[in-house]
């Protein structure tokens, strides 16, 4: 169980780092933030042909079958780039239809998200949830990643209809199962309604289902579910890192050549020590992160405890980089021109989604607990 | 190096240390173990001749001429067990590598045999009470006389000068040039004399280090590492290899202060259900894992050929930092149980509490690495100070108190 990277790992991620610097620069944000557009067709197609949708998806559903660990490194890269996709959507999508297990529903979604071609995405990760009545869902569960631009919306729904009991008492009443659902995200019932972000690089919306058809999808979803949330924080603690490391660079950079009383900013202590204090943070999630990644290839039983320490590791220490780049680069750090708020931005979203540290921490001491 | 040969040398050593060395047990205690001299330098002078002593050396040195594969090997294999042979763990991994980088052909065959093979303990005397994150403004001096040297100071700090045979000390030899270019390192013989040693109190009462005084001790020819006047390479040669030896050590699981010993005892005292001190502790969980798996990281990057470098400063800073996080939670799981308790596991965690400089201070303090990975590792500018320029008798140094 090697913690550095492999040859092949290295030059995968130098070939996703030459997409973002050359086709997804921050520029295209910019570009994505005036025109409204939720991410760049063109980009996602040059990511689709290097395989990313796929990367988890076995060779028999056409994915390349690659594993988790070459995943997060590639997220790390379009982390860093800020680089808006549909990606996250598609493979918490997978994930969860890969542990559930359903042949047919592999058989027929698998293929198209491991193409790029199917944008499906799991309505999971905010709050609010779904009842079914049959195989008719009702509910409201917001945010949903790339919701807006989805065919197929993978929606965890309690089964049974409202009336039998309150609502309020959330999933786990009367011992009720959650069960997932396809979900056609045309169909009539199925209200899509895009919220403003306060990333960029996210495209997120409100899902209300009245009545909405859906189709029942046969395995165990509460496990479902749960590997999802694991291979969210997984993906996100790639995402974060990636980006974390962007703003300690970048200001690291600045820090060099900006003077103030004649001098650098950055041979002031009250400036590195704060850059070499986020760095360490950076440094040791960093080893949490390729020990949660392994993990996910290798130690499947270990995978949620080693996916959580990564998440916590890095999650609000992304935030606090965050803010300090904007400190850290003074009033043009405050800017709309300047980079920093976007990262800021980036950083708060991705802290807010698929769980916080009090709820993290929380899993995590139920984890230990039941390990002794 | 192949894999085949490491492989076989990893399963000698797992035989040979199941076969010599004791286990470790929740009772571990370094002081404990220290007070057996005699047995260490028997243990060391095993390990010596069953070939495990030196992994990295040079043959003609005493050493076994293998590469870090094998080191880390070692390592692991002897994670389990507790080796006797802490007094040691500063000449081996300080003075050693600093003589064998720098050191005369006659000092290597000279002294490093002897202290591969426990024959003679070795401690190291940079800090004073007027240097210690300043190390350069040091004040003890080394006059010439002939072929020979006067040795007159005060060092502090110093782990082990009460059974050491040999130290590696610093001294100034020329005041006249900025402080970074009038030191030489020394080797100085501990019973020599003019030597006094005594013990050094800190702030739990106990006495782990000691205050050295040096008082007209010759110096014969032969004792300077490396150049005259060139002492500071020497110093930051040795500060290099402490940084990564205190980085990596990591806290044990059995340790008053990790994430393991501190959840059982808020168990055991009922207040492991509070969701405000389980989320403490499980972030003192992901804390502990982190700098775990980051000294796993360095290691293993070391033996992919990649010199940790500056990064050891990470490691440092990350494990100190831990402590002083762990200390914290440890407060609010004793509760007022801080202020007054007659349990002898309270008094060890906070005996561990307040032992914390010995990792946030020693080895250069949490303030030095910060600058250290701000300028080596993001590569930030120095701090253009007027030390670095001014000749030693022209700085001020020191306490100077406005009078």
């Amino acid at each position: 169980m090697a913690l550095i990277l492999s040859g092949d790992e290295e030059q995968f991620r130098d070939s996703v780092r030459r997409v973002v610097v050359e086709r997804s620069p921050l520029s295209k944000l910019r570009e994505l933030m005036s025109s409204g557009q939720p991410y760049d067709a063109d980009v996602w197609k040059q990511l689709s042909e290097l395989g990313l949708p796929g990367l988890v998806i076995p060779e028999e559903h056409g994915g390349a079958e690659a594993g988790y660990s070459v995943l997060s490194v590639a997220l790390g890269e379009l982390g860093a780039g800020l680089v808006a996709s549909p990606l996250l959507a598609g493979t918490l999508a997978a994930g969860a239809l890969l542990r559930l297990g359903d042949e047919a529903a592999q058989a027929r979604l698998l293929p198209g998200i491991a193409s790029g071609e199917l944008i499906a995405t799991l309505a999971s990760g905010g709050t609010g949830t779904a009842r079914a009545d049959g195989d008719t869902l009702t509910g409201e569960i917001s945010p949903v990643l790339n919701a807006a631009q989805a065919r197929v919306l993978l929606v965890p729904a309690v089964d049974g209809p409202a009336e039998d009991g309150p609502a309020e008492d959330g999933p786990a009443e009367d011992g009720r199962a959650t069960v997932l659902f396809e979900v056609d995200a045309a169909a009539p019932g199925v209200t899509i309604t895009p919220l403003p972000a306060l990333d960029h690089s996210r495209s997120l919306a409100r899902v209300t289902l009245d009545g909405a058809p859906g189709r029942r999808l046969d395995g165990d979803a509460a496990a479902a579910l749960g590997f999802a949330t694991d291979l969210a924080n997984l993906a996100l603690a790639s995402e974060q890192l990636g980006a974390m490391a962007a703003c300690l660079l970048m200001t690291a950079e600045y820090a060099k050549i900006r003077i103030a009383f004649g001098r650098p900013i950055g041979s002031f202590q009250g400036v590195k020590h704060r850059l070499a204090e986020l760095w360490t943070t950076w440094e040791l999630a960093q080893a949490a992160l390729r020990d949660a990644a392994r993990a996910a290839d290798e130690r499947p039983a270990d995978f949620p405890r080693a996916a959580l320490v990564a998440r916590l590791a890095v999650s609000a220490s992304y935030v606090d980089a965050a803010v300090a780049t904007v400190q850290l680069h003074g009033g043009i750090g405050f800017t709309w021109e300047h980079d920093a708020h976007v990262y800021q931005k980036n950083a708060m979203s991705q802290h807010a989604l698929f769980g916080g540290t009090d709820e993290q921490l929380d899993r995590l001491t139920a984890l230990l607990g039941a390990r002794g | 190096m192949s894999e085949q040969s490491v492989t076989d040398f990893r399963n000698r050593a797992r035989a040979w240390l199941a076969e010599n060395a004791p286990r470790r047990g929740a009772g571990d205690d370094e002081s404990a173990t220290r007070a057996d001299l005699a047995a260490q330098k028997e243990f060391q002078a095993k390990l010596y001749d069953a070939g495990f002593a030196g992994l990295t050396w040079p043959r003609e040195y005493g050493g076994q001429g293998l590469t870090n594969a094998e080191q880390i090997a070692f390592g692991q294999e002897a994670r389990r067990y507790a080796l006797p042979v802490g007094v040691f763990f500063i000449g081996l991994g300080m003075p050693g590598p600093t003589i064998l980088e720098l050191g005369t052909e006659e000092q290597k065959k000279r002294y490093l045999p002897k202290m591969l093979r426990g024959e003679e303990i070795w401690c190291q005397l940079f800090s004073e009470p007027a240097a210690g994150s300043d190390v350069a403004s040091l004040t003890t001096t080394a006059v010439r006389d002939g072929d020979e040297w006067v040795l007159d100071g005060q060092k502090v700090w110093t782990s082990g000068a009460q059974y050491s045979d040999y130290g590696a000390v610093l001294a100034r030899t020329d005041p006249t040039v900025p402080k970074h270019n009038g030191i030489t390192m020394f080797i100085v013989d501990m019973h020599a004399p003019g030597v006094t040693v005594r013990p050094l109190k800190v702030a739990t009462g106990a006495t782990p280090f000691n205050e050295v005084f040096f008082d007209q001790v010759r110096l014969p020819a032969g004792s300077v590492i490396g150049e005259v006047n060139d002492g500071w390479r020497a110093a930051v040669v040795m500060l290099r290899n402490e940084r990564v030896n205190i980085g990596t050590m990591g806290a044990p699981r059995t340790s008053p202060l990790s994430y393991h010993s501190l959840s059982s005892l808020a168990a055991k005292q009922g207040n492991g259900a509070d969701p405000g001190l389980s989320r403490k502790l499980a972030e003192l969980y992901v804390r502990e894992r982190s700098v775990s798996l980051f000294g796993q990281l360095l290691r293993e990057e070391a033996m992919s050929g990649r010199d940790p470098g500056p990064r050891g400063s990470v490691a440092k800073l990350a494990g100190a930092e831990l402590g002083t996080y762990a200390s914290l939670v440890a407060a609010d799981v004793l509760g007022p149980a801080v202020a007054a308790s007659d349990s002898e596991e309270v008094r060890e965690v906070l005996n561990a509490a307040l032992s914390m400089p010995g990792s946030s201070v020693a080895g250069g303090t949490n303030e030095i690495q910060r600058n250290i990975i701000g300028e080596r590792v993001l590569g930030l500018p120095k701090d253009p100070g007027v030390d670095r320029s001014t000749p030693f008798n022209q700085l001020r140094v020191g306490t100077m108190r406005k009078n």
